[in-house]
């Protein structure tokens, strides 16, 4: 038996932990930006004049669509640097794991999703330059409403810090902080990615028929808030398992209860997520195109996002059958 | 791996309240596990999949609404095949959970 120095599981637990947090949640963030400035330079290719509305537009794009970046960079710094006072060695690590999972992969897909919407902006200015307003002001709306899987996932990373307390069982304290890591995280990755799949969607359309711009709004504003049920799904998985988890066994079979319905609930969210926002982009693009079959179109996607779903909810099923059944 | 070596890791990081790990719990404790992460990654495909069939149908209802009922039809019938997969995960899991686990 090697026995680890409650210090030493401490610095694991933060170096591992950070290391998520940034590596996953700058990732998307940087592809995002990235997208943004490729479609930039695209559009200034087909309109050199139109370079003063484009740079203010790609840097209005890049600056929201990075904030999910600074939210992993705030909680990144706070796991490498928060003093252990509450938990300690192993109980300490599990924590710090579990923040840096929610926070690393919740970032990712919406700084990742962000990135879409600055695109199409870009392209619509180069389209159409006499609509930039409209169209940057339908770009950050939808943005902003793609950020939310973040902030979801900045709360559940916080309580990891500053909330939770541990059972003795070191077993069933990992399963249940990275359980509701990943479940949070991963759950919030799929929602982000096509909520901004959907405000994307949403530019392109406001650029092409402007006129259309406020059908186009009310059709984004409900797919996005669909496809966010499974990020939703996953912070109830992470509160049940950071708060309520009433007896669950000790030991092993703990871990194994509270990590599989963190993995159920979390990756189960990601397919549907990203699904539903395809759907969104589409109908958005529709509404554009034919403002005069709004309801139709909404009836469609709003059946299309429910099926779609349907594999969140067994996921969910699945976690909630292993947390409370056995 | 041998079973015996794995024991031993999971033993080690084991604390003096967890009861000791046997076979038992290693078989049950491993078959939970496996049901969520079936369960888990088993839905990203379908989720996916039946999205892009649902965008598809509201662009063609977008370009014809007049055979809106068709392309509802059709939309449906794609998504209900595209759930298959996602079903096969569940009845693992639940396998899985009662059958094996339980």
């Amino acid at each position: 038996m090697i026995d680890i120095e409650p210090q030493v599981w401490e610095m694991l637990g933060r170096y591992i932990g950070a290391g998520l947090a940034l590596g996953l949640g700058g990732l998307g963030a940087a592809v995002g930006m990235g997208i943004a400035a490729g479609q930039a330079n695209e559009g200034l290719m087909r309109q050199p004049d139109t370079q003063g509305y484009m740079l203010r537009t790609m840097l209005i794009g890049q600056a929201v669509g990075g904030s999910p970046s600074i939210f992993a960079l705030v909680v990144g710094l706070l796991i490498l640097f928060l003093p252990s006072g509450r938990l300690e060695g192993a109980h300490f690590a599990a924590a710090m794991v579990g923040a840096g999972m929610s926070i690393g992969l919740g970032c990712f897909g919406s700084g990742l999703g962000c990135g879409w919407p600055a695109g199409k902006a870009c392209d619509g200015v180069a389209r159409n330059p006499r609509h930039t307003t409209s169209v940057t002001s339908s770009m950050v709306i939808g943005q902003a409403v793609a950020q939310s899987p973040s902030i979801f996932s900045i709360v559940i990373a916080l309580m990891l810090l500053f909330v939770v307390t541990a059972p003795d069982s070191v077993l069933l304290t990992f399963g249940m902080f990275v359980g509701a890591g990943i479940a949070m995280g991963a759950g919030a990755l799929g929602p982000g990615i096509g909520s901004g799949q959907t405000a994307s969607g949403a530019v392109h359309g406001t650029s092409r028929w402007p006129e259309s711009a406020g059908l186009i709004l009310r059709t984004m504003l409900i797919g996005q808030a669909v496809s966010q049920t499974p990020a939703i799904f996953g912070m109830l998985v992470s509160f049940i398992l950071l708060l309520g988890v009433g007896d669950v066994p000790l030991g092993l079979m703990g871990l194994a209860v509270t990590l599989g319905a963190g993995i159920s609930a979390g990756f189960g969210g990601i397919g549907p997520g990203i699904g539903s926002g395809a759907v969104g982009d589409a109908a958005c693009q529709a509404t554009a195109a034919k403002p005069r079959l709004d309801t139709l179109i909404l009836r469609t996607m709003l059946i299309g996002q429910a099926v779609s779903q349907s594999t969140a909810i067994y996921a969910l099923i699945i976690g909630l059958l292993l947390l409370f059944v056995f | 791996m041998e079973t015996s070596t794995i024991m031993s890791l999971l033993n080690m990081v084991a604390t003096q309240t967890d009861a000791g790990i046997t076979n038992e719990t290693l078989i049950s404790a491993s078959s939970l596990i496996g049901a969520g992460i079936c369960m888990g990654f088993g839905a990203i495909g379908p989720g996916v999949g039946q999205g892009y069939a649902a965008g598809k149908a509201c662009e063609a209802i977008g370009r014809n609404p007049q055979e809106a009922g068709l392309l509802t039809r059709t939309m449906l019938i794609g998504q209900a095949v595209a759930e298959s997969t996602g079903i096969y995960s569940l009845v693992i899991a639940l396998v899985m959970l009662f059958v094996i686990g339980g």
